[in-house]
């Protein structure tokens, strides 16, 4: 018995421990002089946020993390369990900013009172994409992954073709490169790429999300069937290639076999998809980007986009307005836009920023890049401010969608209105599932 | 008495050695049961009113069914091929004309020893058809695109021999041990019966191993039930999509961290417990597994009086 009773009291004594073990764990009290704030930044973000820090030592802590972006809304739902932890500004992805909003994640804040009237002023149409319905913003724009069409000036030539200013004229293109010469792409679907490239430029509502409980859904709006009808003979051409512009095999059989004539891209494409020696290897010299062509009937040549990642501030955050200092600085400050060294050798910052004066410092940058046959950076600038608006953030993950409903289905047997019905109803129940209410009209 | 003082004193020694399992047990297994349970009623975008009525939402969720398809495609294939295969090859493996035994055991063994998230990118290089080093044989099918192998729907065959080489090797060598276990003078007596290789191996080893047989159906019956590295790797890092929310723990998993619904996920988690539980019961109380410990205890009691 009195071993039993040992026993009993030997492991409530180590429950006891580690139960006061756990609590011990307190974090450091911050320093009241001085500010301090987290940032949670991706790969590409990391040398201007850790310049940042080093530039603020003598007056804030900045402390910089790398952090995997699909991971955020595990983290912060953790973090508001143990009502501690929060980031307070993090780069993500820009359809988390209605994620992040979501009553029971609630971790974006409105930042209008934060900056001046006039910086607000200068972001242009460039910041629309973090305006609420009501009216407040609620992210900052890092940049505009707004679509151009990238294409090879020497294949154009070595073909005969002419920049295309309509979609039909490309779609000819596409034509003629089937019949005259197989084996020439111009580009791979997969995954967000026809949506950014096709769907969105045209239109097509997806996820045009009306009101914070309605969102309209319709894969068979005119606006969609019309991208569909145009590609899908090009398809079964095999013009059009229904893997993933970053599919190991697309870019060993079309991308490094230079066998690529033209793409529409975001702008980040050329320097991140086209150029890099891992990627597609494009040879100096042979490509640029023109403006987006226009869909027949259309008075607006609108882009989509792909990516274009935000900031984001808790409302958890005790320093808001050093929170926002630090986004300005990614997307405003000539030491992260254009000085900044990158791990590659390549100086500041890869995208195209979405705030006015930041993007005049960049754009020299991209001007005096010899990579290029002519400067891409005038046809980035035409459609700067011609991404359709239709498309919104909404509260389920639209991006992720593209990967698990629509390419897999495209990927089956390469029908792309049934690939963009399958991605339309996997979103419908999404956004069911998250309270919408969900129409074609 | 000095018996009795001894006995005890070895019960003791029993409970200390099982000490750091029960605690495990308690911080890891029960007390989250316990906090998953206290979880489902959570409100959250998809249960608004809170309650119990999370069993039902998961259970109508639109990605249960294709869930539910997946798994138990997947396990009619796995837990059959593993059971046969395994089986199969422990027997023979027995027989003592193998020469090259040690070798063989060694050869079971290198397969086993990748582990499942690294098989992901050993059979995602192997069934690409550009990076693959057999891709003569590939192209042999007429496969010349990875579409046309990594398609979802194709998943699960890949994620079941996926599944089958990483564990297969293990099994086999358990296998072996335990037909190690048969005394000798029974496998001489059928002999001298003239028995032939074939019939020692199924009408006497088999029977005799058959508790193991049975537990070690249970044990890949629960996890293939909670298939969730594979697809996950899959989905997230290699093929973007192509088995979004494929599995059940992966559907609880995406309920948890891309719907924010706690509730949902605890309420998904508990149901798989349940089969698990289930062959857990049929292990302990319809097969012999436990009995040979309760006879040499019930022995030792004897002794005491």
């Amino acid at each position: 018995m009195r071993q039993h009773l040992k026993r009993k009291y030997s492991l409530l004594a180590i429950a006891a421990a580690a139960v006061i073990g756990g609590t011990m764990v307190s974090p450091i009290a911050a320093q009241a002089a001085k500010p301090s704030i987290l940032i949670w930044v991706d790969a590409p973000r990391l040398p201007g946020a850790q310049l940042y820090a080093k530039i603020m030592a003598p007056t804030v802590n900045v402390k910089v993390e790398l952090h995997a972006q699909g991971d955020l809304l595990a983290k912060v739902q953790l973090f508001n369990r143990i009502k501690k932890g929060w980031p307070d500004v993090v780069f993500g992805p820009p359809n988390d900013v209605a994620v992040l909003r979501n009553p029971i994640i609630n971790n974006a804040m409105a930042l209008d009172s934060l900056l001046p009237a006039a910086t607000w002023k200068a972001f242009g149409n460039g910041n629309n994409w973090c305006k609420g319905a009501d009216g407040k913003t609620y992210c900052i724009k890092n940049d505009l992954a707004q679509s151009v069409l990238w294409y090879n000036t020497k294949l154009f030539k070595e073909f005969g073709y002419t920049v295309p200013t309509k979609m039909s004229e490309l779609f000819a293109i596409g034509a003629d490169l089937a019949k005259n010469h197989p084996g020439y792409s111009l580009g791979a679907l997969g995954d967000q790429a026809a949506n950014s490239s096709y769907f969105w430029p045209s239109q097509c509502p997806l996820n045009a999300e009306k009101s914070a409980t309605r969102v309209v859904i319709n894969s068979k709006d005119p606006h969609c069937t019309r991208v569909t009808k145009a590609l899908q003979p090009l398809i079964d051409a095999k013009v059009y290639d229904p893997r993933s512009p970053f599919d190991a095999g697309f870019i060993k059989d079309v991308g490094q076999a230079g066998k690529l004539v033209a793409n529409i891209g975001p702008s980040w494409y050329g320097d991140f998809v086209l150029r890099p020696a891992s990627s597609y290897a494009v040879k100096a010299g042979e490509w640029t980007a023109a403006p987006m062509p226009i869909w027949d009937g259309e008075k607006v040549a609108y882009s989509g986009e792909y990516g274009g990642g935000i900031y984001t501030v808790s409302p958890h955050s005790k320093f808001p307005k050093e929170a926002v200092a630090f986004a300005m600085f990614m997307v405003g400050d000539k030491r992260n836009l254009v000085t900044v060294t990158n791990p590659d050798g390549s100086h500041g910052a890869p995208t195209f920023p979405a705030y006015g004066p930041g993007n005049a410092l960049w754009a020299a940058k991209v001007n005096a890049d010899t990579f290029w046959a002519s400067s891409p950076y005038p046809a980035m600038a035409a459609q700067a401010n011609k991404v359709f608006s239709g498309e919104k953030p909404v509260r389920y993950d639209t991006n992720g969608a593209w990967g698990a409903a629509f390419s897999p289905a495209l990927a089956k047997d390469g029908n792309i209105q049934n690939a963009l019905n399958a991605y339309a109803t996997y979103i419908s129940n999404l956004a069911q599932q998250l309270g919408y209410e969900v129409s074609t009209k | 008495m000095a018996k009795t003082k001894r006995y005890r004193q070895k019960n003791t020694f029993m409970y200390i050695m099982l000490a750091p399992y029960l605690l495990f047990l308690f911080f890891f297994g029960i007390v989250p049961l316990i906090m998953a349970f206290f979880e489902i009623p959570a409100k959250s975008l998809t249960n608004p009113n809170g309650g119990f009525d999370a069993f039902n939402i998961v259970l109508h969720d639109f990605r249960f069914g294709t869930a539910a398809k997946h798994v138990a495609g997947f396990m009619a294939i796995f837990v059959p091929l593993m059971i046969v295969f395994v089986i199969g090859m422990a027997l023979m493996l027995d027989m003592n004309t193998a020469k090259w035994k040690k070798y063989l055991r060694m050869a079971y063994i290198v397969p086993a020893s990748v582990s499942g998230a690294v098989a992901v990118l050993m059979w995602y290089v192997i069934l690409e058809p550009t990076l693959s080093p057999f891709k003569w044989i590939i192209n042999l099918f007429g496969v010349k695109e990875a579409t046309q192998i990594w398609q979802t729907q194709n998943l699960v065959y890949i994620l079941a021999f996926m599944a089958f080489f990483a564990m297969a090797g293990n099994w086999i060598l358990i296998q072996y041990g335990s037909l190690q276990s048969i005394s000798t003078e029974i496998l001489e007596a059928a002999r001298v019966d003239g028995c032939s290789a074939f019939q020692l191996a199924v009408r006497i080893k088999l029977p005799l191993i058959r508790k193991y047989v049975i537990y070690m159906g249970v044990l890949v019956f629960a996890g293939g039930l909670q298939i969730f590295v594979e697809p996950q790797l899959l989905t997230t890092s290699v093929y973007q999509g192509i088995a979004n929310a494929w599995s059940f723990d992966q559907l609880s998993y995406t309920l948890a961290f891309t719907s924010g619904d706690f509730g949902g996920a605890s309420a998904l988690s508990i149901m798989l417990l349940i089969p698990s539980l289930l062959g857990a019961l049929v292990v302990i109380y319809k097969t012999d597994m436990f009995e040979d410990a309760k006879r040499v205890r019930g022995q030792k009691i004897e002794a005491e009086g």
